[in-house]
């Protein structure tokens, strides 16, 4: 069978398996980047793997015993996901996938009667409410574009998506720094533990639950960064530099702002998010008709 | 020969059933409903496969359906002025008028067929009878235990089986007819049915739900003779394939539009809402019967009956209009309810309003999209519903904020409860395999109406997608101070009920393929085209593919390794994180001042006062009769 397998193939697999030390290696390079912007020298680029395999090995406790099946969950589904981009599925179906890891980690602090968890959960909630629609709008206007909701659409399509959607590329900023839990809006829990004592939709979290739900962020930030690289499908170096500049001016707003409220959150992502996407989207038709 | 034996026992079979209920005592309900129950079922089944045939009865029995009609006006007036409700007196007199000019002046039949069975009803019928059934039998032990509190001096269960099974046997007529005098025979009984369940209990809130649900109802009748007035008028005829096989004009566009109206009154569209969220008083059963299998479909089907010929006229989307904007308004306002049965009655509406827009956008995708939404949401529906009453009935209470961490103290009812929830907005089951294909229909719309389209949409899936996740992590809370998980009892009729419509469920979404290919496409292919290219693993259209079977496996495999993980890992359970205030021994209290215990409550998410029912449903009842009147002054343009 091994006749069969080609390249593009190999590349999906390779992807596949690197994907989660990349977003390791990504998280390390962010604390090093915030570090230098603070003055501080920082830790060493793979610290987070050091953070993981300690956190593996801690005395485990639970809060109940649907944790570990739930933090599987997380970390699972978006792996999931990831291998539905890699074989480049529907991009739709894709970030359903995405909702259902994110279900398994709200769930998971819903599970534990804990008021910190609770609230985190509710938060992170809303925090879904806000990045997943501009996704799905996203989604939407790129099979206007190409005719399907494939990404192997996108890669045929012979014109780089974000000559054509330039203010939907704009909008996944939002996205991006939702999904990273970069402030302003961390609300449920941010990316850093720098702020808080109590860690939002993670308290009740710890030990090798707690690493499950690591490797799945990791891994989400891959998955996101690399949805955003198919802005320039063509080239996916220009794909990744992209998502990187995003990423980074990420890390910089991390620095700048204060956490906002949930509302706030809503707010920008339903109204600035929206108006993007769909002035983007009749902009398109107009000049279509032109 | 044989379909017509058929087609009789799926109206005929209930009705009896339903009046031997009547006389018979209660140890005769067993031994008469699971028999018809079943025999439905497979008469459901033998119908698809004698679909395609047609069949006028004896014009005896088409004189006895007439008189009965009457009756039934009579008996509408007679209500009326019972309880001096002036809509229900006026609307049902327009009725009288309309019926007796009909009859009157040389209307009648004309040789076409009165029954006919296409692919369409015989997926309806699916419907109707399976979960119907179900829900019948769900009754013989519900009802039971609703009536221990009650105190009642004598059982009122045989006239609650009388309607229920009445209601079953109206819309297997309903969905079969053909000729429109019948079909609006059929429709009048669901709505006396729809008023005698809702009313049931006798209690003054009851009465007046039921009067809404029967003013509402009458004016979906109302419009409905509206259209066959005038189908009858321009092409003098009253079969309903040739009212829309027949070539279009501005007059039959007008008794469509009328059409749209009716179905919006049944299927409880913005601005007819309120009825079917007034239909909760009634016992679980009643909820159940109307939200997933009978009523509320019979104004989808209609739709979905005339779709096909208002193919590209602005009409369509008048319609689709009314369906998106009711689902985006609907799953809006669940974020704000409390009570589980409200909460279930929005996501109904809304996903009417889906199943309304898909089907009259018209396409193979949405036409198929509309079906899928129809048959696993009933499943979905049918199941929460059930499992909400038995809830309902052990707690005595329908305020989901008292079913926190109930996991712990009904596992069964609640872990199928839970399944049922994620049914309704995860991937994995087939609602969403229409909700999928829906957003495919919104976004392959001409441009302009779609950018509308496609955001209510959004809004709409966001919000649902929200409110069922809250739902789900408050059922699953743990812990709680009875921390044991105990085992529950569940009724013999429970079990059977609930299970047989779960073990569907699932079934039919992982056989999708299969369903799309055998069953939705019998609907789909008199129209169109089968959009659908149905792999073992994927199911795909032109714009994507959607794979319930993978994310199975993708799931057996996390649970797996869930398992493995906590077996090897293993980990001792601790109290929740409480800034170290814990007390020992009780797991929802903490230490206040002086040490003061406290116990703790984590209350859910509401969203007051942004979202309540007072301020928002007035204005989406205004917006719902302005979209209404659009889809009625489309006709002109």
């Amino acid at each position: 069978m091994v006749s069969t397998l080609n390249p593009d193939m190999a590349i999906s697999v390779a992807y596949i398996i690197v994907a989660p030390f990349l977003g390791g290696l990504i998280v390390g390079l962010d604390r090093k980047i915030t570090a230098r912007m603070q003055n501080r020298i920082g830790p060493p680029i793979i610290q987070p793997f050091y953070d993981l395999i300690k956190l593996w090995g801690k005395e485990p406790f639970l809060a109940s015993s649907f944790q570990p099946i739930l933090a599987m969950g997380y970390f699972g589904f978006i792996f999931t996901g990831l291998i539905l981009l890699a074989f480049r599925q529907d991009l739709l179906h894709i970030i359903f996938t995405l909702t259902l890891a994110d279900i398994c980690l709200i769930v998971a602090a819903y599970n534990s009667k804990s008021p910190y968890s609770n609230l985190g959960g509710r938060r992170e909630l809303l925090s879904m409410l806000s990045y997943e629609p501009l996704m799905v709008l996203t989604a939407i206007s790129v099979q206007v574009v190409t005719g399907t909701f494939l990404v192997k659409g996108i890669f045929e399509y012979g014109t780089p998506l974000l000559l054509l959607m330039p203010a939907a590329y704009v909008a996944q900023q939002l996205v991006l720094i939702i999904d990273m839990k970069k402030s302003p809006y961390d609300v449920a829990g941010s990316g850093h533990a720098h702020q808080e004592l109590v860690r939002g939709v993670y308290t009740e979290f710890s030990g090798y639950t707690l690493a499950l739900i690591e490797l799945g962020h990791w891994t989400k930030l891959v998955f996101i960064l690399s949805l955003i690289s198919l802005f320039w499908a063509q080239n996916l170096i220009i794909g990744w530099a992209l998502a990187l500049l995003l990423w980074f001016i990420a890390i910089v707003a991390d620095n700048i702002y204060p956490r906002l409220t949930w509302k706030s959150m809503l707010r920008t992502s339903w109204v600035l998010g929206f108006m993007l996407i769909l002035a983007n989207f009749i902009a398109l038709a107009i000049w279509r008709v032109i | 020969m044989n379909s017509e034996i058929l087609i009789s026992v799926a109206v005929i079979l209930p009705i009896l059933a339903g009046l031997i209920l009547l006389i018979a005592g209660k140890g005769y309900r067993k031994v008469v409903v699971l028999p018809t129950a079943l025999i439905l079922a497979v008469t459901s089944i033998l119908l698809m496969e004698e679909r395609g045939f047609s069949w006028t009865p004896d014009p005896v029995i088409q004189t006895v359906v007439m008189g009965l009609d009457l009756l039934l006006l009579l008996y509408f007036l007679y209500v009326g002025f019972h309880n001096e409700n002036v809509p229900v007196i006026g609307l049902t007199l327009i009725q009288a008028l309309l019926v007796g000019y009909f009859e009157f002046t040389g209307g009648g039949h004309h040789g076409e067929p009165i029954m006919m069975v296409d692919g369409l009803s015989s997926i309806l019928l699916l419907v109707i009878n399976f979960i119907g059934s179900l829900v019948c039998i769900y009754a013989i032990g519900y009802m039971d235990e609703h009536e221990e509190h009650l105190d009642l001096e004598r059982s009122r269960q045989p006239r609650f089986f009388l309607f229920l099974l009445l209601l079953l046997g109206a819309m297997n007529g309903l969905v079969s007819s053909n000729d429109v005098f019948w079909l609006y025979f059929f429709w009048e009984i669901t709505t006396l049915c729809c008023y005698e369940l809702i009313r049931h209990d006798g209690t003054e809130i009851a009465n007046n739900n039921a009067l809404r649900a029967l003013w509402m109802g009458l004016v979906g009748g109302v419009a409905l003779l509206g259209a066959i007035y005038i189908g009858n008028y321009a092409l003098n005829t009253l079969s309903l394939a040739t009212l829309i096989e027949s070539s279009p004009s501005p007059l039959l566009y007008l008794a469509f539009a009328l059409m749209a109206i009716a179905a919006f009154t049944k299927s409880a569209q913005l601005p007819f809402q309120s009825w079917l969220l007034g239909a909760m008083v009634a016992p679980t059963p009643v909820s159940a019967l109307l939200h997933s299998s009978t009523m509320v479909n019979a104004g989808v089907y209609l739709v979905l009956r005339f779709a096909p010929a208002i193919q590209g006229t602005l009409l369509t989307y008048g319609i689709a209009l009314v369906g998106i904007f009711t689902f985006m308004f609907t799953a809006i306002v669940a974020l704000s309810q409390r009570f589980s049965k409200a909460i279930l009655a929005y996501s109904t509406i809304g996903n009417l309003g889906l199943i309304i827009f898909c089907a009259s956008m018209n396409t193979s995708l949405s036409y198929s999209a509309a079906l899928i939404l129809l048959m696993f949401h009933a499943m979905s529906k049918g199941l929460l519903f059930l499992c909400a009453g038995i809830i309902e009935n052990r707690l005595h209470s329908r305020n989901i904020e008292d079913w926190e961490g109930l996991l712990a103290k009904l596992p069964i009812t609640t872990g199928v409860m839970i399944i049922g929830i994620v049914s309704m907005f995860l991937p994995m089951f087939g609602v969403l395999l229409g909700k999928w294909a829906a957003v495919g229909v919104a976004s392959s719309a001409p441009v302009f109406p779609s950018i509308v389209m496609i955001t209510m949409m959004v809004i709409g899936s966001s919000a649902t997608t929200l409110f069922w996740a809250k739902w789900l992590g408050k059922l699953i809370i743990l812990p709680i101070r009875e921390h044991r998980i105990k085992m529950e009892k569940v009724s013999i009729w429970y079990s059977i009920s609930t299970l047989t419509i779960l073990g569907l469920d699932i079934v039919a979404s992982l056989g999708a393929s299969y369903m799309v290919q055998h069953v939705v496409s019998i609907a789909v292919a008199p129209h169109y085209e089968l959009a659908w290219s149905p792999g073992l693993l994927k199911l795909s259209t032109q714009l994507g593919s959607f794979m319930i079977i993978p994310l199975w496996i993708a799931m057996a495999a996390i649970l797996f390794a869930g398992f493995l993980i906590h077996r090897y890992k293993g980990g001792n359970i601790v109290p929740a994180y409480l800034a170290g205030e814990n007390v020992e021994g009780d797991p929802i209290a903490f230490r206040s001042t002086a040490d003061t215990v406290v116990d703790y409550r984590v209350s859910g998410m509401f969203f007051d006062p942004d979202i309540t029912e007072g301020k928002w449903n007035p204005w989406g009842t205004l917006v719902g009769i302005l979209l209404n009147l659009i889809v009625l002054g489309l006709v002109i343009i």
